[in-house]
């Protein structure tokens, strides 16, 4: 028998790890005599930060999910960044509206390069992680050959794209949107609920009629146009694109994603895994601002190593959830004992 | 009748698919003659290149077959060599011995290894998320060493001289075929290889079986650090330096490596020792023949192209006799 969870269980179990998140890294900065957010700037980036973190691990999580390991999500969002940059560019040169037409054209062919790899995954029928290595070093040497190896500066550096990246409400929107379609998607339509049936059963869905193939080709679609997005935030953020990655160096994108997938996830047990991810989306942009405070003392090696720690410790806590339970209650079963 | 006559097609077929990478292989080799020869460059040199660059690949891959059997793959692999050979460079810098260095490197390179499995295997972390967060830290401290004690660009490294006699294609040979061999004992001929197949084509039965789960994987890991840690000693020969971006490509050309050998993702009781060496190999030789076809700077991205599409392609026909109704997860 499920057991249905309490109001305040489900607002305990979604807040408890943001709010532990706030109170450490304030705290720290309170206590070096520091302001995580001095200026408006920051918020920006925070907020900024945050929508690339959330949306890349939707992006990760849609076939993560379903058992569909994907190498390939950083090299759509640089390829379909690169791509739109200079279609826009060659269409405004930098003009106004620039930052609009780059963004919907970002989705639209960061859609196709996801249809595409998708088409290859289902046409050769190979595991998706083999083909997702496939698709990365050809989505890199196509990014490598558009580039030349460099840089894409002037395509990306204008006053449209820099009034998106000059106020948090632009990301804040692409945040909302990005979360209501996302949600709307996988938890109200059929195509959603086959999803759901796929990822639990992929055996018995299938045999009950769910069509897998078009199944899979949609997440792929939806996830190149989510890394579409991140490609064009990305290329906002830091205002350029780098074009010279190869032989698998556009992969770092995803690892980013991982920590806050599994928050997410755990969030999402009491409430809805997509918030869980924007939750976990803006805990990591809280430890990225902090990082960003005390950049003197902190290194990126440092941050790298940090990261890499809280992934490990929050991981060994899930995955040993069920026994530190079983032990806590056999304490408080003892205590009383005693008493 | 018919139906012994459908048997002996379909094993004739297995075979020519099983034989199809050592094929590739021999056509890559004799496809690099052919390109250096009407370049009108020296074959020898090209030959020495393409070895030195396979031998390191070939080794550390030989060693990951042991992980990937079971079903597990590790992306940390290549910052474990670099983190290996910096804390080797670091030791020998301190105490002028190259027995102490060989030692430390080995030494780091199955404790780094050893904590993955631990981790994995003790707190029950999923074996992939383990080595993303192994790459990140083992390459993070690489990096920190290496730019505190030398700087990013130039890096750190040893007197070419204590090296350079053992930088020769016969030692490197013996070392690569050593190891090799030890795999192939371990793998083929005692029950630790069998145990490793059987748990990776179906882990829950061979539980079931008796077979100790942390106890295998543990081995496959210590196996798959002996392999980093001679393979970071072989890259410290070929080039007595490491910068933060040594072997940085290693861990992902693994992956490539022994599927283009012809062992399934999966692992299990079709996981091949050769298919690393075999694989290794073959890529390294792809990506050469590439780059000498295609001679410009731009053309490091069309090789890329070239060389993934050939990948998709031994990979699409190795796997034919696969096929199953369900897409593949």
């Amino acid at each position: 028998m499920i057991k249905r969870q309490s109001i305040g269980t489900k607002l305990i179990g979604t807040l408890a790890i943001p709010a532990a998140f706030a109170a450490i890294l304030f705290g720290l900065c309170a206590a070096e005599g520091k302001t995580m957010f001095a200026t408006p700037i920051s918020v920006n980036y925070f907020v900024l930060y945050a929508a690339i973190v959330m949306i890349t691990t939707m992006a990760l999580s849609i076939n993560l999910n379903s058992g569909r390991f994907d190498f390939s999500l950083g090299a759509m969002a640089v390829l379909s960044s690169v791509l739109s940059a200079k279609i826009t560019y060659a269409l405004l040169q930098g003009g106004s509206g620039s930052a609009v037409v780059m963004l919907l054209l970002g989705v639209v062919i960061g859609a196709v390069l996801g249809l595409l790899s998708g088409l290859l995954y289902v046409g050769l029928r190979i595991p998706p992680i083999i083909t997702s290595l496939g698709v990365t070093l050809i989505y890199e040497g196509v990014t490598f050959t558009v580039t030349s190896g460099k840089y894409v500066n002037t395509e990306v550096r204008n006053a449209s794209m820099s009034a998106f990246s000059g106020t948090w409400i632009w990301p804040a929107l692409v945040i909302l949107v990005v979360l209501a379609l996302i949600w709307f998607i996988f938890d109200r339509t059929k195509f959603g609920y086959d999803y759901k049936a796929l990822q639990n059963g992929q055996k018995v869905a299938v045999n009950t009629g769910i069509r897998e193939v078009p199944n899979a080709l949609v997440c792929y679609v939806i996830c190149g146009a989510l890394m579409g997005i991140v490609g064009f935030l990305s290329a906002t953020r830091s205002s350029t694109i780098n074009g010279g990655s190869l032989n698998f160096g556009s992969i770092g994108i995803m690892f980013t994603a991982f920590l806050p997938m599994f928050i997410g996830g755990y969030i999402g047990r009491f409430s809805n895994d997509k918030l869980g991810y924007l939750i976990a989306a803006l805990c990591m942009s809280l430890l990225n601002s902090t990082f960003a405070v005390f950049s003197n003392q902190i290194s990126a090696s440092m941050q790298s190593i940090i990261n890499a720690l809280l992934l490990v410790i929050f991981l060994i806590y899930l995955s040993n959830e069920g026994l530190l339970k079983k032990l806590f209650q056999r304490k408080q079963s003892a205590s009383c004992g005693e008493r | 009748m018919a139906q012994s006559e459908l048997v002996k097609k379909h094993r004739v077929r297995e075979l020519l698919v099983a034989l199809l990478p050592i094929a590739a292989l021999a056509v890559l080799f004799g496809a690099l003659c052919l390109v250096v020869n009407i370049k009108g460059y020296r074959l020898d040199m090209y030959l020495k290149i393409v070895f030195n660059e396979g031998v390191v690949l070939a080794i550390v891959a030989t060693g990951a077959i042991f992980i990937y059997s079971l079903g597990s793959f590790d992306i940390s692999l290549g910052a474990s060599t670099l983190f290996s050979a910096t804390i080797g460079v670091m030791v020998y810098n301190a105490s002028g011995s190259l027995p102490l260095m060989i030692l430390t490197i080995f030494g780091v390179a199955i404790g780094c290894s050893l904590l993955s499995s631990v981790l994995a295997s003790v707190f029950h972390i999923p074996v992939f998320v383990t080595t993303v967060a192994m790459m990140s830290v083992l390459s993070a401290v690489a990096a920190q060493i290496i730019t505190t004690n030398g700087g990013a660009l130039g890096g750190i490294g040893i007197p070419a001289t204590v090296v350079a006699p053992l930088d020769n294609v016969p030692f490197k040979l013996i070392a690569l075929a050593a190891f090799a061999l030890l795999c192939v004992f371990v793998f083929d001929f005692t029950k630790i290889g069998r145990r490793l197949k059987f748990l990776g084509s179906n882990a829950v039965c061979a539980k079931l079986s008796g077979i100790k789960v942390n106890v295998y994987a543990i081995i496959a890991f210590v196996m798959a650090g002996l392999g980093v840690g001679l393979g970071a000693f072989l890259t410290l020969v070929y080039t007595p330096s490491v910068t933060p971006t040594t072997a940085g490509s290693i861990g992902m050309n693994i992956l490539v490596a022994i599927v283009f050998g012809g062992m399934p993702i999966s692992g299990g009781s079709r996981s091949r020792i050769y298919a690393a060496l075999v694989g290794g190999f073959s890529y390294i030789l792809l990506n050469n023949i590439l780059k000498i076809v295609i001679d410009s700077g731009a053309g490091y991205g069309i090789s890329q192209i070239v060389s993934a599409v050939f990948f998709l392609a031994v990979v699409y026909v190795t796997s034919m006799n696969y096929r199953t109704k369900l897409l593949p997860r």
